[in-house]
């Protein structure tokens, strides 16, 4: 059986609102300006967590609101909507010493990825 | 997946060549690239996220050689095979067929 997609199927395709947002209610484990460290983890499956951000340390700059979670949904598993925060790197803590000192980096992370400071 | 194209802070891959007036297409295959990736997604044979770690899983040598739309294409095929949408034999004879 096969399902035919013609122009006007696939322009609808394309227009139909896809969001990653869930609408759930599922607490925050961390607010804007915790300090938090990242978890320094190996998955082998898919995660949105680079190398170069595990276990550095960094602050939770603003929580964009609770989202499905990829590294689950990459593997035929469900949603597990949870926070997802910007979270603020200093170049010097993701680079060292070296890198200059007024730079900064903000990336998109999972409530999963994070940890609060020992 | 510690995979290679986790590539933040890596060195020694050249400079970033930006292309003045840069066509949203090189070639016409890319856009079918493109519209068949979307239409596996749109239709739900395979979720977004799947999709990006078929991409990842590319053998390490081979994402590195092959273009943007390429993986596009390589991580499609992955997953209608392994989503029973098509059989990899199927691709074959067709790929066959055309060459």
């Amino acid at each position: 059986m096969s399902r035919v997609i013609t122009q006007e199927v696939a322009r609808g395709l394309y227009k139909a609102t896809r969001t990653a947002h869930v609408d759930a209610d599922v607490a925050a484990s961390f607010k804007v300006g915790d300090a938090i460290q990242a978890r320094n983890v190996n998955p082998t499956g898919h995660t949105r967590l680079p190398r170069y951000i595990r276990g550095k340390q960094g602050v939770v700059a603003a929580d964009h609101g609770i989202f499905q979670f990829a590294d689950s949904l990459a593997h035929g598993g469900g949603k597990q909507p949870q926070h997802l925060y910007s979270v603020k790197f200093t170049a010097q803590e993701l680079w060292g010493a070296d890198a200059p000192a007024q730079d900064s980096l903000y990336i998109d992370l999972w409530d999963d990825y994070l940890e609060k400071m020992a | 997946m510690n995979g290679i194209h986790d590539l933040g802070g890596m060195h020694g891959l050249g400079p970033i060549v930006r292309e003045e007036n840069e066509p949203t297409f090189h070639d016409e295959w890319e856009g079918k690239a493109l519209a068949l990736a979307r239409i596996g997604l749109a239709g739900g044979h395979f979720n977004l996220d799947e999709f990006r770690h078929a991409m990842e899983k590319i053998p390490p040598v081979e994402y590195l050689s092959i273009s943007y739309y390429e993986r596009w294409l390589e991580g499609t095929i992955a997953m209608l095979v392994e989503k029973g949408v098509l059989d990899a034999g199927e691709i074959e004879a067709r790929m066959k067929d055309l060459s």
